[in-house]
């Protein structure tokens, strides 16, 4: 943190303390990106700009309010922490509302995360446009004259962040972020005109896949599914694909938050030490991965971040706890959310799987759908590939899954070596028995 | 709560208000100002004169392009919330800032800053410009303000709601839900209150501004019978202001929700597969939205990604469907004086007795197609370009009473609310999740339903619409976003009671056998 940056967070804390709250927390976020789109071999759209904002939280025997203003002069913050103070007295008093214990604030990594890409400062207009180029022209080619429309992206954002508290923390992040992809509309029979696409994002530009390799997969997925059909309501195996599975296990971490668990919306909430899935099902929340969408030396209440396992061999042992709801449930806290999801790969491909299979869905892509965190029912459309012995057979789409989250992970039988490695939730493709499928 | 409004009176109601205006209930009284919105703001907080727009302006057209347009925000959003019978958190964001963009065709040059400098937007105009490489394209010598009529007049003494009104709003919340049933074991509430002043510039000599007040309340509550829990919620809102929230408005709130949650203890999933559907009034109407609405917003068509585009003027429903996009709803959460493109808000028809007539436009589809803007250029802020989107889209009533829809389902399923409605727009399938529904059987409504999917395609969901009722409602509930292109915007919807012929049920018991 510079000299500067110092000056103003001390000057907020000192101001707040001044205006009548004894403890806050005050942090400054600045992030700089480039977002270029191209259509019809030229750029559609092309968007840059920075954003700054300052959030302060004031903490008042109890009594709590948090504002973000972007305006960082201080003839103006003055006015606002002015405010921010006179916006939490009028609340009520909770006597779980404070800062952390500063205990909680020690023993942080001094692991190197690698967030910061220090060649971004190379990476030139001429470069971003390439890439989107590339991917759109190696789409329009892959996918041949069924193709209606292709919109390749190319993004990159810097960005920075620094903390403190009036109890003793200080922290600051310094990220880059990259991604890339293409959205592919095709022509299918009638019409039908099926969309998918590919894309992947890094800390680092250089982890990135080659922009060819991404045009042709945003191709290929949606070649895949041309002439899509629905199937009778049936009970198959079905094979949650990698890139989006953790919109079904979205569900299950939902239920695993402090707030679900305090105030009664939980199915976990009396879980924990208890099975919950199969001897398949271990998820662990690794914050130290350098390079990692997810990493970070401390969580949002500046609590040192440690890696946890969540669930060993179906065994629930963790919640994802803050400071505030670990005061109110009387426990330890943990950590507010999720660092980097991950569930440790299995040995076989998605192929060799689907081979000893039968018959059963591939799901590549889902379509609405929610999750009951107090209930743990969950309902979701599914959008993928009809397999046979490992042949496919044909696309599947307007189709749904339906289960209890608890009855759900007893399910899975097994997880592929293909670890999505693109985002904070490193998941594996999974095969789950016994889902029932709902079509026709 | 949801105003019915049969067909032909929601017509005369439209006439009477002389703007298109469903008239709706909590309009009463004399303090309403129909004051026209908020001329000068930019101008008196900001310093923000024609001389420094047409400059920023000039800026953003020195590289040539066909039109650029200037969007200024100031917004200023608050919520409080409940906890443990608590009023225990406030939380406050202050947005300010200015969007560029220079328009070439169909492409787009954007910037934004939030730092209104004319140094800083001067840079940013010409990052919108860097899109370009011809010649500078002229400014209008002129601004002019167009007529705006206001769908939102209110109290200007009230629409910026502090904390120590919202209090006891929330009080009133928790101890009319407790006080419902003794099984409502947890209660959260919450107040959400956005003041949003925008101003609209664009090359071609127009100056528009508004102020825009949404808000809501909601309450979630818990219920425990029997070792066994259930959750529900209901929030009501608009762009309205502090003279709605009465202590009638916070008993629907309340009872409602807690309602909802009761009626869960006894729900149980229907079997999964194709049934017929019959879609209850109001909120349901998020499946014309998701269905439907999307995939007739002009730029999916001009790209040709929509299913919709090859079917202007054609048939795609019965004869007695007709669906409409309206921005001049009075106080809906979708409702616009002008949309962000400087465009006076207006009433869009999108399929007339069965004939899909056009679609939703933004400046850039309009040209494409040789149409005028609808007015449906919308954005989530000074950060993002505008987009076509939906307002408050419904459809018209039929001639049918509500049961005999019901009765003509012989067995299915009734759908009562729902969520998380999402559409692929190049198939046109869409998925919605049924939060509280009902089973239809032999024509009855029986047993409670929950927690299921419902899965369709758009234009054969549309030809499968067989019998309409006479009870348009329109949703009045505040939190109703969509999201697009990775941009929330503010909507609404309706519907009267339909019957679909057949739509995908997912759930976990196949037809004829256990779960």
């Amino acid at each position: 943190m510079n000299a500067a940056m110092q000056e103003l967070l001390n000057w907020v804390i000192d101001q707040t303390k001044k205006a009548g709250a004894p403890e806050s927390k005050v942090s400054v976020s600045k992030r700089r990106f480039v977002d270029i789109r191209y259509r019809e071999k030229r750029p559609d759209t092309v968007k840059e700009a920075m954003t700054q904002n300052l959030n302060l939280e004031v903490f008042m025997n109890g009594r709590y309010c948090s504002q973000s203003t972007p305006d960082l002069r201080k003839s103006t913050l003055e006015k606002f922490i002015k405010e921010v103070v006179e916006n939490a007295s009028i609340l009520d008093q909770d006597p779980y509302r404070t800062l952390p214990d500063p205990k909680y604030f020690t023993g942080i990594t001094d692991i190197g995360l690698d967030q910061k890409d220090t060649q971004h400062g190379n990476y030139s207009a001429q470069d971003r446009h390439n890439v989107a180029r590339s991917i759109e022209e190696m789409s329009l080619s892959k996918g041949g004259e069924k193709v209606i429309s292709v919109e390749a992206t190319c993004y990159d954002s810097q960005s920075e962040e620094y903390v403190k508290t009036s109890n003793g923390f200080e922290g600051s992040v310094e990220e880059t972020y990259y991604s890339k992809g293409a959205s592919v509309t095709m022509q299918d029979e009638g019409d039908r005109r099926p969309n998918s696409g590919y894309w992947v994002s890094s800390r680092i530009r250089e982890d990135l896949p080659d922009s060819e390799e991404v045009g042709n997969l945003a191709a290929v997925r949606t070649m895949n599914l041309l002439g899509s059909k629905k199937i009778s309501t049936e009970t198959l195996p079905v094979i949650l694909e990698n890139r989006g599975a953790g919109r079904l296990l979205n569900g299950f971490i939902q239920a695993l938050a402090g707030w679900n668990i305090q105030q009664k919306r939980s199915f976990l909430a009396d879980m924990k030490n208890k099975q919950v899935g199969s001897k398949v099902f271990t998820l662990i929340d690794d914050p130290h991965i350098v390079r990692g969408l997810g990493s970070r030396k401390y969580d949002g209440d500046g609590i040192t971040a440690v890696r946890r396992e969540i669930v060993k061999e179906g065994l629930l042992l963790e919640f994802f706890i803050d400071w505030y709801y670990s005061r109110k449930l009387e426990c330890e806290p943990t950590t507010s959310w999720p660092s980097n999801l991950i569930l440790p790969p299995g040995n076989r491909s998605v192929e060799a799987i689907m081979k000893g299979l039968g018959r059963g869905i591939l799901i590549t892509d889902y379509l609405g759908g929610n999750s009951n965190s107090t209930t743990g029912d969950f309902s979701v459309g599914i959008i993928g590939q009809l397999f046979d012995k490992g042949r496919i057979v044909h696309p599947v789409s307007e189709m749904n899954i339906a289960d209890n989250h608890l009855k759900f992970w007893n399910k899975l039988i097994e997880v592929a070596n293909d670890p999505w490695n693109y985002s904070s939730y490193r998941l594996p493709s999974m095969v789950f028995k016994d889902v029932v499928v709902a079509g026709v | 709560m949801s105003q019915i409004i049969p067909r032909r009176k929601f017509i005369r109601s439209a006439a009477l208000a002389g703007g298109s205006m469903v008239l709706l209930p909590h309009l009463k009284g004399n303090a309403m100002v129909l004051a026209s919105p908020a001329n000068g703001y930019f101008l008196n907080e900001f310093g923000i004169d024609e001389a420094l727009c047409r400059k920023l302006l000039s800026k953003a057209l020195s590289r040539g392009g066909d039109f650029a347009d200037l969007y200024f925000e100031h917004t200023v959003s608050s919520f409080l919330g409940l906890e443990d019978g608590k009023v225990n958190r406030s939380y406050g964001d202050i947005t300010l800032g200015v969007g560029i963009r220079t328009v070439k065709g169909d492409q787009v040059g954007y910037g934004f800053t939030q730092d209104l400098t004319e140094e800083s937007m001067m840079s940013v105009a010409a990052t919108a410009a860097s899109l370009c490489d011809t010649s500078a394209t002229a400014v209008s010598d002129e601004f002019s303000r167009p007529a705006l009529k206001n769908y939102y007049p209110v109290d200007p003494g009230l629409i910026e709601i502090p904390g120590s009104l919202k209090l006891p709003v929330l009080q009133q919340i928790n101890e009319k839900c407790f006080s419902f049933s003794p099984l409502v074991v947890k209660v959260n509430a919450g107040f959400s209150h956005d003041l949003k002043h925008i101003m609209v510039v664009t090359s071609d000599g127009i100056i528009a501004e508004d102020t825009q007040p949404s808000g809501y309340i909601y309450a979630s509550v818990v219920v425990e019978k029997d070792g066994k829990r259930e959750s529900s919620g209901w929030n009501l809102g608009g762009k309205r202001d502090f003279s709605y929230y009465t202590s009638e408005v916070v008993e629907k709130v309340a009872s409602k929700a807690v309602n909802n949650a009761l009626k869960l203890f006894d729900a149980i999933q229907p079997p999964a597969g194709e049934i017929p559907v019959v879609l209850g009034p109001g909120v349901t109407g998020i499946l014309l939205h998701e269905a439907i609405g999307h995939g007739m917003e002009a730029d999916f068509n001009r790209k040709k990604i929509s299913t919709y585009s090859t079917m202007l003027n054609k048939k795609v429903a019965e004869p007695f469907v007709t669906i409409i996009d309206d921005a001049t709803n009075l106080n809906l959460s979708g409702s616009i004086n002008v949309d962000d493109e400087g465009v006076p808000g207006k009433k869009t028809i999108l399929v007339e007795n069965g004939i899909l007539t056009g679609y939703l436009h933004d400046k850039i589809s309009a040209k494409h197609y040789g149409v005028e803007p609808t007015g449906n250029g919308r954005r989530q802020s000074f950060e993002h370009y505008p987009l076509p989107r939906m307002r408050n889209t419904y459809m018209l009533g039929g001639d049918a009473m509500p049961e005999d829809v019901v009765k003509a389902a012989g067995n299915g399923i009734y759908v009562e609310d729902v969520s998380n409605g999402q559409v692929k727009i190049g198939e046109g399938d869409f998925a919605f999740y049924v939060s509280q529904g009902r089973m239809i059987e032999n024509g009855k409504l029986t047993a409670p339903v929950k927690d299921i999917n419902i899965m369709g395609n758009g234009p054969k969901m549309l030809s499968n619409i067989v019998m309409a009722a006479n009870d348009l409602e329109m949703f009045e509930g505040g939190g109703g976003m969509c999201g697009k292109n990775g941009q929330g915007v503010r909507v609404s919807f309706g519907l009267p009671t339909c019957l679909v012929k057949s739509m995908t049920v997912g759930g976990t018991r196949q037809k004829g056998g256990a779960s």
